[in-house]
């Protein structure tokens, strides 16, 4: 198993070349077809803030809650921001082999990579967001502070997560539809039992935070709004740190276990 | 029409291409096969292969397994130009699979030294909605050439390809024949070390394929480069290739010299 991470891992720094100019290129495709092109990238999530701060600030007025505190949309925009990137990765990302047919049975492409590939062009559209929020963070007169320096951290595991998940879905996925339907039709549970929306710390049963420190999604939004708006080091929240530790470890090996048993089937069968 | 009655028209010009490439071989291995076995488990429908993928042989589900190639060995040196004869199912585009990387044996060990470059399935391997010149720039890159490399073999391609103004649309615009066109001239410009032809002339109109039978005929003078040719039609393989091997149900069933080889498949087939 060890070896099946080490060839994954040899695969994706030998290819790397051609994995950042295929996320280049997926962007591109992406962009295609549309007068707007690149514009598209910002319009829909930002469209999907306002429609989220305008029910929850100006509609339930829930949003206002900490008085003197740095504005609501600035709490919301980190962690939402975040949440596309992973969004995308549940929904497409869970299936990329389906994707690009013909880097898995007409040229020699090591699987792992086309994951990377994907991976990599969210990632890109991510930078583009965070380099937003951090407008929207100016803008707000946030202070920049020691807490900053989690971001880049974070966005490294955001992308090294994520790749594993989209490795470990993808071989499956390309076995069987099952597995992509699955995690389709489980995004949008994911997104409003994570916490994105509201504060997970808020809950007031133990329970309930003892598995959501398990959950992948809350802990990056949690971390997000810690660097962003709360101000605190992540592994402060140590249930939170623990948890998403156990979750990406299982996460790498059953990704192992998973692409050795079948890496070699997906062609055929694809 | 069948790819044998198109490239006879033109195969007078080309009687001597056979002769230039022959007693090139210098020795090392291009490509060897050793035992290979390539299994292929058939299933009634996609529910029953799932549950084959845990070991669950659901009865009626399970219709049992085909060797597509069955302890297949022989190796090729370097610089040789060899057919592989056989009816459609005998497992030569399996090999061939195999041979360029795509698919892995179930058993035995497949050797390759040099870069592949694959004509199967012309047709195929393009992303419909990238422009043409995009799908160059887009598989150079996947096979690792440098931009400098790729801006050299672009207007090789292109006017290869001849595709005029459409080279800039999108392939979802294409006519097959554009798009076998467009790969085919890929395939031939980034300076293969091991060809692949696979039924490949048989695209395009006849003007067309005379190009192609001469760019392949340049390709094949080059010592160094290993052709391999996969047809039913031992008419082209003749003029092409110095040796044949021939498959049957997976299994090779003769392997030698070029005439020997059409002689026994045109007795036995």
């Amino acid at each position: 198993m060890l070896s099946t991470l080490r060839t994954i891992l040899k695969d994706n720094w030998e290819w790397r070349g051609q994995i950042v100019r295929l996320s280049l290129f997926e962007l591109r495709k992406k962009s295609r077809g549309a007068v707007l092109s690149w514009a598209w990238f910002f319009i829909k999530p930002a469209m999907y803030i306002f429609c989220f701060w305008f029910a929850l600030e100006i509609g339930l007025r829930v949003g206002s809650g900490s008085a003197g505190g740095p504005p609501y949309i600035l709490w919301l925009c980190a962690g939402i921001i975040p949440w596309f990137f992973m969004s995308d990765m549940i929904n497409t990302g869970s299936d990329v082999l389906h994707r690009y047919p013909y880097l898995v049975n007409k040229i020699k492409f090591p699987l792992s990579g086309i994951s990377a590939i994907f991976t990599g062009a969210t990632m890109i559209v991510q930078l583009m967001l965070m380099a937003v929020l951090f407008g929207i963070y100016i803008v707000c007169g946030m202070p920049f502070d020691v807490y900053l320096l989690q971001v880049p951290v974070l966005l490294v595991l955001l992308f090294m997560f994520w790749d594993a998940f989209s490795i470990m879905f993808s071989q499956l996925s390309a076995l069987s539809k099952d597995f992509a339907n699955l995690m389709k039709s489980f995004s949008t549970p994911i997104f409003w039992l994570s916490g994105v929306l509201f504060r997970v710390d808020n809950i007031d049963n133990a329970v309930i935070h003892a598995v959501l420190d398990y959950n992948p999604v809350t802990f990056f939004t949690k971390a997000f709004r810690a660097a962003f708006y709360d101000k605190y080091w992540i592994w402060e929240d140590v249930g939170a740190i623990v948890g998403f530790l156990v979750v990406f470890l299982i996460t790498i090996l059953v990704m192992a276990l998973i692409y050795k048993k079948f890496n070699e089937e997906v062609a055929d069968v694809l | 029409m069948s790819s044998k009655d198109q490239t006879g028209a033109v195969a007078p010009a080309l009687s001597d291409a056979k002769d230039l490439h022959v007693a090139s071989a210098t020795g090392e291995t291009a490509i060897r096969f050793e035992h290979v076995t390539k299994t292929y488990k058939l299933y009634k429908s996609d529910r029953g292969r799932f549950l084959g993928i845990f070991n669950y042989q659901r009865k009626g589900e399970y219709l049992g397994s085909v060797n597509a190639n069955d302890d297949l060995s022989f190796e090729i040196k370097k610089g040789e130009a060899v057919a592989f004869l056989g009816h459609n199912g005998a497992g030569k585009s399996t090999a061939l699979k195999m041979i360029t990387g795509v698919a892995h044996p179930t058993s035995g060990k497949i050797e390759v030294n040099g870069r592949v470059s694959a004509l199967l399935e012309l047709q195929a391997g393009f992303d419909a909605t990238l422009t043409g010149r995009e799908n160059i720039g887009l598989r150079g890159q996947i096979i690792g050439l440098s931009k400098a490399e790729i801006a050299r073999i672009e207007p090789e391609v292109e006017e290869f390809a001849d595709l005029g103004l459409y080279i800039d649309q999108p392939m979802k615009n294409y006519s097959s024949g554009m798009k076998a066109r467009l790969g085919f001239a890929f395939a031939v410009a980034i300076d293969p070390e091991i060809l692949v032809v696979d039924e490949a002339l048989s695209v395009g109109d006849k003007a067309f394929q005379k190009k192609c039978i001469e760019r392949i005929r340049d390709i094949m003078m080059d010592e160094d480069v290993t052709v391999l040719f996969v047809t039913h039609s031992p008419g082209t393989a003749k003029q092409f290739c110095s040796r044949g091997i021939v498959l049957d149900k997976g299994k090779k069933v003769f392997d030698g010299t070029i005439d020997d080889a059409t002689e026994f498949y045109e007795a036995n087939y």
